[in-house]
């Protein structure tokens, strides 16, 4: 899916695309959002308040950091579905190498990262020098990782984060919790680097058409597996704040990260095809899904009845920006 | 590629199967028509549901409400065959249709991203299964078990296993599917020499939504009892099936006998570490080495040569293909 040209296949002549879907998408799902927190609000009282939006907003950093690998990743064209047990991998390496010291965290983190890397340059190397498609590569290196970790903990996990993670991971500044604090930094740096850097500009290159970018001297596979090697580092990164966040690790905690990371990212607009859409849209649509959850879970709603309304919620959503943009997008 | 490469994708599937199989018996010294017979019924209900991906993968689809959707139709067989065995045999299938065809015309009528629309479905059907059966239970008669082939005479099972490959062999011989064949083969292509593409894309799911059906009947039927989340493991494990049987997710080329040989070896791995006294936590790194050892030997063996060829700097690197 990665490498194939989209202006190869498409041989037709096409209408201009239309550009104003990016713009339309994040605006509609904080105006959803708007209106869920007054739902949530007339459930629960005081739920729409500051303090409270701010704690949501710190639910939502551990799934936003995460979906900025996978953003960055589907900007290419390609998917990231090691990211479930890269999460619980690294989160299970840190805390076994940290075991609750300050000390170790520097060591512990290092390797943790170092993890999370490995397997995203692995994956970009699957799937540009040995051309293997992003889902079979991922799924196998989620695979290979999911046994690994089975292997290093001896089915366990063991230790715990240092204290000063778990600062980061649970305390405030001031009235701000840290994790919104580091979110916004990392947002910030994900949006301009994609849309203001020459690395950002290729990335996008390459996504709309391999073709064109590669005429263009861009390197195209160093690009992706640039991709992929990001995406690799925030899934390391969110394991190491997940696990000093619930306090320890555990297995299989990364698998909820996964599909809700895939669904935030198309439902920001960004195509399923790359080259279109950034970062600032998984924002909207990773605050928007969280509150949607929470709504659901303090409406007493059925975890049955939850599982559905979600599921329609991204359906309902992909079904109006196709109905909103009108483009073909059929390619593959 | 070549007529003599085409045969060989067919053959890689068995051989790799073959050679697993041949490594079980010896670190057992011996193979028993009842290991034959638990093989072949493990490897069942995960040779259905994969035959379900890979009819909607040679259709370039993929569809990841498989798993769930097989829950749905065994809690609702072990919920009502007891009482109403019409009910319990008709409407898992019916369910199995309605999953499809829900699937379908989202992505061949709103051409929506089939991964995105059947994430979004795969949600939905979770939830439905936990709501329809929220904890273990239901009952299926012992008597339906004949019925799966496994637990009479050891051979059913084999004989359970070779029908599926005939009933899909048979399927894709028929008009629908030198269609499918040809949709995935070339979209555009299909849709000028008069392939009716949406039709057929919709047929597609719906066929695969009824084949995942009968794998969750058939897991019903063998552990006589309903499970709300039973399907989960086989969301990826299908695709994994499929792609491993050889066939690419880009769609077009692929036999029946590859995807039931995928659903073996990914079921024959856990008997081997069992046979090799290895604890299973390795059978998860086997299965993805395996999926990428289908996958990626031959381009591996061009990126080596590309590399012994002309040094750190393949001459052709980033070019798209």
């Amino acid at each position: 899916m990665a490498v194939t040209d989209r202006a190869a296949v498409v041989s037709a002549p096409q209408t201009p695309r239309r550009r104003r879907l990016p713009a339309a998408a994040p605006i509609l799902l904080l105006a959803l959002t708007a209106l869920l927190l007054g739902i949530g609000n007339f459930l629960a009282p005081g739920f729409a308040a500051p303090d409270n939006v701010l704690q949501l907003l710190k639910l939502s950093s551990f799934l936003g950091i995460a979906a900025i690998g996978q953003t960055i990743v589907m900007l290419t064209g390609g998917i990231d579905l090691s990211i479930a047990w890269v999460i619980t991998g690294s989160a299970v390496v840190f805390t076994a190498n940290c075991s609750g010291a300050d000390g170790n965290i520097a060591p512990a983190a290092a390797l943790s990262l170092g993890l999370g890397l490995a397997v995203g340059l692995i994956n970009g190397w699957g799937v540009t020098k040995l051309r293997i498609s992003p889902i079979v590569m991922t799924l196998a290196m989620n695979n290979i990782m999911l046994g690994a970790t089975l292997v290093y903990t001896g089915g366990t996990p063991s230790g715990s984060s240092g204290p000063l993670v778990r600062a980061l991971a649970t305390g405030n500044v001031g009235f701000i919790p840290a994790m919104v604090i580091l979110w916004c930094l990392l947002t910030a740096v994900t949006v301009i680097g994609v849309r203001y850097t020459r690395g950002g500009r290729r990335l996008l290159a390459v996504g709309e058409s391999p073709r064109v970018s590669f005429l263009t001297g861009s390197n195209n596979d160093r690009v992706v597996v640039a991709a992929y090697a990001i995406s690799g580092l925030a899934a390391a990164l969110t394991g190491i704040l997940f696990s000093a966040f619930s306090g320890a690790s555990f297995l299989g905690m990364g698998d909820q990260f996964v599909l809700p990371t895939i669904a935030d990212v198309v439902l920001a607009g960004t195509s399923m095809f790359g080259g279109r859409g950034g970062y600032g849209g998984t924002v909207a649509a990773v605050f928007f899904t969280t509150i949607l959850t929470t709504v659901l879970v303090i409406g007493s709603i059925p975890q049955g009845v939850r599982s559905i309304v979600y599921g329609a919620a991204v359906l309902a959503a992909i079904i109006v920006q196709r109905l909103l943009s009108r483009r073909d997008d059929t390619g593959q | 590629m070549s007529i003599r490469r085409l045969q060989f994708a067919g053959s890689g599937p068995v051989l790799v199967f073959a050679v697993l199989f041949l490594v079980v018996v010896a670190l057992k010294q011996g193979f028993s028509a009842f290991d034959l017979r638990s093989l072949c019924v493990n490897a069942a209900p995960l040779a259905l549901i994969a035959l379900g991906q890979f009819v909607i993968v040679l259709a370039r689809g993929i569809d990841l409400s498989l798993g769930p959707v097989a829950s749905v139709a065994g809690a609702v067989m072990a919920l009502t065959i007891t009482d109403h065995p019409a009910v319990g045999i008709a409407g898992p299938v019916l369910i199995g249709i309605a999953a499809g065809l829900a699937n379908g015309l989202s992505v061949a009528q709103l051409r929506l991203p089939p991964i995105i629309v059947t994430l979004a479905t795969m949600s939905i059907w979770q939830g439905i299964a936990l709501l329809v059966l929220p904890d273990p239970g239901g009952e299926v008669p012992a008597a339906y078990q004949a019925l799966t082939g496994g637990f009479s005479s050891p051979f059913m099972g084999v004989a359970g296993l070779v029908v599926f490959c005939l009933v899909a062999g048979w399927i894709l011989r028929t008009r629908f599917g030198l269609h499918l064949r040809a949709l995935g083969g070339d979209e555009p292509a299909a849709r000028l020499s008069g392939v009716r593409v949406s039709r057929v894309k919709l047929g597609a799911y719906v066929l695969g939504g009824v084949l995942a059906a009968l794998g969750g009947m058939y897991l019903a039927v063998a552990t006589s009892s309903g499970s709300p989340t039973v399907g989960d493991s086989y969301i990826l494990t299908s695709v994994a099936a499929v792609v491993i049987g050889g066939v690419p997710l880009s769609g077009g080329r692929g036999t029946p006998l590859g995807v039931v040989m995928g659903a073996l070896i990914l079921t024959i791995t856990g008997s081997l570490l069992y046979f090799a006294d290895v604890s299973s936590f390795y059978q998860s790194i086997i299965d993805g080495a395996i999926l990428l050892a289908v996958v990626g030997t031959g381009s591996a063996r061009d990126w080596l040569r590309d590399i012994a060829r002309m040094g750190p700097w393949p001459s052709r690197t980033g070019q798209p293909s």
